[in-house]
């Protein structure tokens, strides 16, 4: 999984004033949770450095080691809020988690290659392009590569034949068929 | 044209479009999108005619999404008619695009070519746009 490290402040304003000249200041307010007994912290990012992550993950998991003042925390994104328009951040939401603990997260797989199928005049049939997968957090990969390449028409392809590590558990059904190759 | 098979009611209030738009405004299908950066509203012929633009540019080469859809009636009353007499009979449909709404989206060309296939779609509309990435997007 992709790991980031990033430093914050403590934030002690609240309210749409001081928000807003907040983010003119170059920060994007942020708030930090987790589960129930995790204390909820209210912090403050750099903007620039918080976007250029945020492009860098491009959606998918990502395990964020937040340095607040001195203490590190490890967070997975929650939320982000974004302006539609303008595409500026506006607030982020961080999910507290304990890297040795498993949870299941998605993983988005990705198509390797074409199907001599395909080269044949098939027509490729993606069906699912995200897999659950139970496992510590640093375990699970980012994505899943498929190799497609030597698919033929009529064949297709399960979770169970996936690449999935020893140590992680697939929580998705193992007889659903990802992508296949039929005939046009 | 776009247009939908059945509809409940024939005709509907104009309505007003206010705010932004949340959904439907990140790239969820390609790798290049047209964004709005106006609101207004995109009729069937301006979308069929924009959907033509992006194919004719990319020579049938990549693959399009259209993220919009005109489901709302829009009635007319005919020329030199006087006021009253109850509402227009339906003229076209549109679809209501509010600031930030993804329009089109695109994938299988590359940049150089995207840009200037959706900056040719974003010119028939009456509002403006912009060209978004998702390398460049959140």
């Amino acid at each position: 999984m992709i790991q980031v490290e990033m430093s914050a402040e403590v934030r002690n304003v609240f309210g749409k004033g001081p928000m807003r000249r907040l983010r003119a200041a170059g920060m994007t307010p942020a708030v930090v949770y987790g589960a129930p007994g995790s204390e909820l912290q209210a912090i403050q990012l750099d903007t620039k450095e918080f976007f250029k992550n945020l492009l860098m993950i491009q959606r998918r998991n990502a395990v964020l080691s937040i340095n607040i003042d001195g203490v590190v925390r490890n967070v997975l994104i929650q939320d982000v809020q974004a302006d539609p328009v303008r595409d500026t951040l506006v607030h982020a939401d961080f999910y507290e988690i304990d890297v040795d603990k498993p949870r299941t997260f998605t993983v988005p797989l990705n198509l390797v290659g074409t199907s001599k199928g395909e080269d044949k005049g098939g027509k490729r049939e993606i069906a699912v392009m995200q897999v659950s997968l139970n496992g510590n957090p640093l375990d699970v990969p980012d994505m899943i590569d498929v190799d497609v390449t030597e698919m033929n028409i009529g064949d297709s392809i399960e979770f169970s034949a996936l690449n999935i590590p020893d140590n992680l558990q697939m929580v998705s059904a193992p007889t659903t068929v990802c992508v296949a190759v039929v005939a046009p | 044209m776009l247009s939908p098979k059945k509809v409940k009611h024939r005709k509907v209030f104009t309505g007003k479009m206010r705010g932004v738009a949340h959904r439907g405004s990140t790239i969820s299908f390609g790798e290049y999108a047209l964004k709005a950066v106006e609101g207004g509203k995109l009729t069937a012929q301006q979308i069929e005619a924009a959907r033509i633009a992006i194919n004719r540019k990319i020579k049938r080469g990549g693959k399009v999404w259209i993220r919009v859809f005109p489901d709302k009636p829009v009635t007319k009353k005919p020329a030199e008619t006087r006021m009253g007499k109850g509402k227009g009979s339906p003229e076209s449909w549109v679809a209501p695009v509010k600031p930030g709404r993804i329009i089109y989206e695109l994938t299988g060309v590359d940049e150089a070519m995207a840009i200037r296939a959706l900056t040719l779609a974003g010119n028939k509309f009456p509002f403006a746009t912009k060209v978004v990435t998702k390398r460049t997007s959140i």
